[in-house]
């Protein structure tokens, strides 16, 4: 595999602010090609991990490589190749869509005028709007359209549906997803939402109290997953080293274990895990990671 | 850049230069007004004044007629201070408000570029539009400058070359502010205040210090007025006078409550206060700093307040570079 296979690689990634750490000991290597879920609770680092892929934050610690270039460089070559939205998509708001659309031309060096504006249309956004007085769905769209406009080969969206609408939400995912479809893009995008995402992502990343808890291709993670139910045991049931979570009940021990494809022992059942619980049991574990997971991480 | 640095302040730009443009246009009026009364030049006719009755009275109505203009001017010290800081605080501010600095520095212009690109248009823009205010004032000023010198506080502040320093002084207040606070009206409200502040202590402090003033001392001349205020004995009007007094016939300066016993003791024995002084070897003496020094102290001043602007900026570049914002 050569370094440019790879959409974003970070490694020992830590950001500080003055009030402490946002961020610890992230390394994480992610395909190009597909869409990539970002997944945490408020506060758990997402902005500041996205933040620094495109380059607008430096890490404290470690480095970042984009596409294959270290984004600290911000060169205008590999600026070019990332798009951002950030959340709530800002523009500016006094501008009109048409304006807004120069600006992208006159920030660029490749942009699709033809594209964004073919993309506005079809959404029946007019362009001598002022941005201010488009509705959050519309400022979404229009922001879309220019960070599409840049043909950009990674695509970072920040909580981009969060402030939307339903209605808002689903165009702007069919619109998202159309681009994706077209082909060439790595979406990378975070989310506090968890359903939903089994249907649009392949790859996930789930990140908690500023490290990552869990990352891999969502396929392989359902298939290496499953729900143990037995009758309730109050022995230690991680010998192991394999469960991640344990839910006991009056007569019944659940475990969630991480185990490939170990046969179960006699009296208990297994199950399939549905993404969101195992996205949900991920984040329910205690903060400071187990230390197979920290040591797996700071290589 | 260049269109996207317009389109976002052209709002500042066009306000400001109205505003200049309008002072600058009733400065000019008044001005040719002011002028016309001294058809040989006002510096000649200051040198007749004793001698010529014309120019004396050209200067009379000088003041009679446009005096009002030439003291609302002196609160034309503030205008370096909203040129500055009115196209400075919104630089990065706005930008970091309304949460657009994740757009602008995402595109393909370098931050760097980016910042290089706004400040220099934005001080550009500062440096032009006060230093065309300060020409039209300067030269509007010039029949009160031949009767009252350069070195007072309502002539050196606005003329010459430290009224752009101290623009490019609030523009760096207002863009560092406006780059820690991330809020274009704090920003605008610290430059104004660091604004008074420096250019209050640098006037009343620093600038009498930019080099050693002269003294001169002689004896209390028997004749003239009683009254001696005005008349200190400096070589010229439009020298700058920072201190006076009466020293004794050693030198040794004397407390106004010293002169104050000699002028007591002088009323009770009845005698002319002049006389008085005189046959005690009183001397007055005056501290001053030569009106041709003039040039010398607008340059100090306005590369002391440059510097500092340059600092400020300095650290936004800093700031921005290490992508601490």
């Amino acid at each position: 595999m050569t370094a440019t296979e790879f959409a974003l690689r970070a490694d020992g990634v830590g950001k500080r602010y003055r009030k402490g750490w946002a961020l610890r000991d992230c390394t994480l290597a992610l395909p190009a090609g597909g869409v990539i879920a970002l997944v945490g609770p408020n506060g758990a680092g997402k902005t500041t991990l996205l933040r620094l892929v495109v380059g607008l934050l430096a890490p404290s610690t470690g480095t970042v490589e984009v596409l294959g270039h270290d984004v600290t460089a911000s060169t205008p070559q590999t600026l070019s190749r990332v798009g951002f939205l950030a959340q709530d998509h800002p523009l500016y708001k006094r501008f009109t869509v048409a304006e807004m659309l120069r600006f992208g031309r006159a920030c660029n060096l490749r942009f699709d005028q033809g594209l964004a504006e073919r993309r506005l249309a079809k959404l029946g956004i007019p362009l001598d709007r002022r941005a201010g007085t488009l509705s959050g769905g519309q400022q979404a769209q229009v922001a879309l359209a220019l960070a599409l406009a840049k043909r950009p080969d990674l695509l970072v969206l920040d909580e981009p549906v969060a402030s939307l609408d339903p209605l808002a939400r689903h165009e702007f995912l069919q619109v998202l997803m159309g681009a994706v479809a077209e082909g060439g893009v790595t979406v990378l995008f975070s989310s506090h939402v968890v359903h939903e995402l089994e249907r649009v992502c392949d790859h996930l990343v789930v990140l908690n109290h500023g490290r990552v808890t869990l990352t891999g291709d969502i396929d392989t993670l359902l298939a290496e997953h499953r729900l143990l139910v037995g009758p309730r045991t109050a022995t230690d049931v991680d010998r192991a080293g394999t469960v991640v979570e344990a839910v006991h009940s009056d007569r019944h021990t659940t475990l969630l274990v991480r185990d490939g494809a170990i046969p179960a022992a006699p009296g208990w059942q297994a199950q399939p895990v549905a993404l969101e619980d195992l996205v949900l049991a991920y984040l329910r574990r205690p903060s400071e990671p187990s230390a197979a997971i920290s040591s797996g991480v700071a290589a | 850049m260049t269109w996207l640095i317009w389109r976002q302040h052209r709002t500042e730009v066009c306000v400001l230069g109205l505003l200049v443009g309008m002072f600058g246009i009733a400065l000019l009026v008044l001005g040719t007004q002011a002028h016309d009364l001294f058809p040989g030049g006002p510096a000649r006719c200051a040198g007749e004044a004793g001698v010529n009755e014309a120019c004396a009275a050209s200067f009379r109505r000088l003041d009679e007629e446009y005096g009002y203009v030439e003291n609302l001017l002196a609160g034309f010290y503030l205008v370096p201070v909203v040129i500055g800081a009115f196209l400075g605080a919104p630089l990065l501010a706005r930008e970091l408000e309304d949460g657009t600095w994740q757009l602008a520095w995402t595109q393909a212009v370098p931050r760097m570029r980016w910042l290089a690109a706004k400040l220099a248009a934005l001080a550009g823009v500062t440096v032009t539009l006060t230093g065309m205010f300060t020409a039209v004032l300067t030269w509007f000023r010039q029949p009160f400058d031949a009767w009252e010198g350069r070195f007072q506080y309502d002539a050196f502040d606005l003329e010459g070359l430290v009224p752009v320093a101290y623009a490019l002084f609030a523009f760096g207040v207002a863009t560092a502010a406006g780059a820690i606070l991330r809020r274009s009206l704090p920003a605008f409200g610290v430059a104004f205040g660091a604004f008074l502040a420096a250019r209050m202590s640098v006037a009343l402090l620093a600038r009498p210090a930019y080099a050693t003033p002269l003294t001169t001392m002689e004896p209390v001349p028997v004749g003239g007025s009683k009254d001696q205020a005005g008349h200190w004995p400096v070589p010229s009007f439009a020298d700058w006078m920072i201190e006076h007094g009466y020293a004794d016939a050693t030198g040794r300066r004397l407390s106004w409550t010293e002169y104050y016993e000699l002028e007591g003791a002088a009323n009770r024995a009845g005698a002319n206060l002049n006389q008085f002084l005189h046959a005690r070897g009183i001397q007055q003496f005056g501290v001053y700093h030569p009106a041709d020094r003039f040039w010398t102290f607008q340059l100090i001043e306005a590369a002391l307040f440059i510097a500092v602007a340059a600092v400020l900026i300095g650290v936004v570049a800093w700031r921005v570079r290490r992508r601490m914002i």
